[in-house]
């Protein structure tokens, strides 16, 4: 694929605080010559606007593209760039001048015109929950392989509450880029009230975000403000209640969720507003894909022949184990979660045993069992059930317990709920019999 | 003040304090929930510690797709779901 600054088709980029960043300034720029030819660069901004003219004035130009969150302390964001063997690292971020190959965007980056052209690799980041995040590959012609070409007339507003350096995020900003339009870039360090009326305010008629942020725009009064056309829901399972409430408070929007599967390469999106999808997906599902259930698992068949990753499980057909645990309800498909135990709240990701292990540490627990329990609002929560050992005070252990998964672990992982037990169902082997989302 | 709604205050008190480690602020009849301090998350282990310490959660129970905005409003939500004795 040619350099993203050939398939621009956007019209203009709008900040929250009224910054107008066109088409015509996208192409403007250019990799400067203290840039090595081939090179390879890390992008860590505060501000999306730096970085989408980064990106923009970058592709082609240079061998990668490290896209770090400008949420990520100094000390993950050195360790990613010297992984990723990147000896610049452009940045808007005082924070991090002490790490090596930093400079700021206009030491890079100026106006002018690049002539050589090569393929870029864009190095995206999962977003771990301990530990260091894992650097993944991708090429714009993979990322970009979803984005629908709108004709001028119809060309949407579409807003951004997503972080750009995530998928997600990225996925919405070359929809905007190249499918053509405008693009509302929310300030999301302000409150989410303020974020939605600068969002309405600017027309946003497109707008994407996971189910928990979506029941937050549903508790913003005057969240019906947004001219809304396209309501996309993802990175959770999105229930019925959700898109219920969306399309009362949406009436003239499609309601849309996606199902992406990291394991297979693929997803597809639902537009008919009903929680799962067609059990007619069975026998032909959007796109090409082929899909079939074996023992109420997922397994997926790309059209094109995608690589998957080399941890994944394929069959003789060439089907890949989405490990996504399915029930069917009357003709339609329903999630119920990941069959390898993975908890999603609100879109954060994460093994219980990860929690297990930080709870496991704190003085007075001699046993923990972490779960999953349902919740309205964030999809659902953290559950750790502990016994105690002999004469400690379990006041006293619940916040060592707050205390040290804090200090470990993302927020989300973090159990809400600390429930203290006389004791755990164990299997023949004696192991802890793990159970799943309790419903109550 | 209903028995509910001065449960709802209780256990408000309580998720601002293992949440923030601060005192509550006062809850009134028109504050906003989103400008009340509390997060998606805490606002979650809100709803279930409330279910937990009423025993019923009114977003699961009801039908409706309804996300109340206001503290009064979150009341009378919890206060129609309320199971009969």
């Amino acid at each position: 694929m040619t350099p993203l600054s050939e398939h621009l088709n956007l019209s203009a980029i709008l900040a929250a605080d009224g910054r107008l960043t066109t088409r015509e300034d996208l192409c403007r720029f250019a990799p400067l010559k203290t840039l090595a030819a081939g090179g390879r660069v890390a992008l860590c901004f505060d501000d999306p606007h730096l970085l989408l003219r980064a990106i923009v004035a970058l592709d082609g130009r240079v061998a990668s593209m490290l896209l770090l969150s400008g949420a990520l302390d100094a000390a993950t964001v050195g360790q990613l760039t010297q992984r990723a063997g990147c000896a610049t690292l452009l940045t808007d971020r005082a924070e991090l001048d002490g790490i090596a190959g930093v400079a700021g965007f206009d030491r890079a980056i100026g106006e002018g015109r690049a002539a050589q052209s090569v393929q870029t690799t864009w190095l995206m980041t999962t977003s771990g929950t301990t530990g260091i995040p894992k650097i993944i590959p991708h090429s714009l012609k993979s990322l970009a392989r979803s984005v629908y070409r709108f004709a001028p007339a119809d060309a949407p507003t579409w807003g951004l509450l997503y972080d750009p350096t995530r998928f997600a995020g990225l996925q919405v900003t070359l929809q905007a880029l190249i499918g053509g339009g405008r693009l509302v870039v929310a300030d999301t360090h302000r409150p989410i009230a303020e974020q939605i009326a600068g969002l309405a305010h600017h027309g946003v008629t497109h707008l994407s975000a996971t189910p928990t942020l979506w029941r937050r725009i549903l508790m913003v009064p005057g969240h019906r403000n947004l001219p809304l056309k396209q309501v996309t829901l993802g990175g959770e399972i999105a229930d019925q209640v959700t898109m219920d409430a969306l399309r009362a408070s949406f009436p003239a929007a499609r309601v849309t969720h996606i199902y992406a599967s990291t394991e297979a390469g693929v997803g597809f999106s639902v537009n008919d507003g009903r929680a799962g999808f067609p059990a007619a997906y069975l026998s032909a599902a959007p796109g090409g894909t082929k899909l079939k259930l074996v023992d109420g698992i997922l397994w997926l068949r790309p059209a094109s022949a995608a690589a998957p990753g080399s941890e994944v499980e394929t069959d003789a057909e060439g089907y890949v184990r989405s490990g996504d645990m399915i029930e069917m309800r009357g003709d339609r498909l329903h999630f119920l979660g990941r069959e390898n135990g993975v908890i999603n709240v609100g879109g954060v990701k994460f093994f219980p045993e990860t929690v297990e292990d930080a709870v496991k540490a704190v003085p007075g627990v001699a046993l923990v069992q972490v779960s999953s329990k349902k919740n309205p609002i964030t999809g659902t929560l953290v559950v750790a059930e502990i016994q105690v050992h002999d004469g400690a005070d379990p006041a006293i252990v619940k916040q060592a317990i707050l205390d040290a998964c804090r200090a470990k672990l993302v927020r989300e992982a973090v159990p809400a709920i600390v429930r203290f037990v006389d004791g755990f169902e164990t299997n023949a082997a004696g192991k802890l019999v793990r159970k799943g989302a309790t419903s109550g | 003040m209903s028995e509910i709604e001065s449960g709802i205050r209780k256990v408000f008190a309580e998720v601002w304090k293992q949440e923030k480690g601060t005192a509550a602020p006062e809850m009134k009849a028109d504050t906003v929930l989103l400008d009340s301090g509390l997060d998606s998350l805490g606002f979650a282990i809100f709803v279930s510690m409330l279910d937990e310490e009423l025993g019923f959660d009114p977003f699961t129970l009801s039908d409706d797709s309804y996300y109340p905005q206001t503290f009064a409003e979150f009341v009378a939500f919890y206060e129609k779901y309320q199971p009969r004795a």
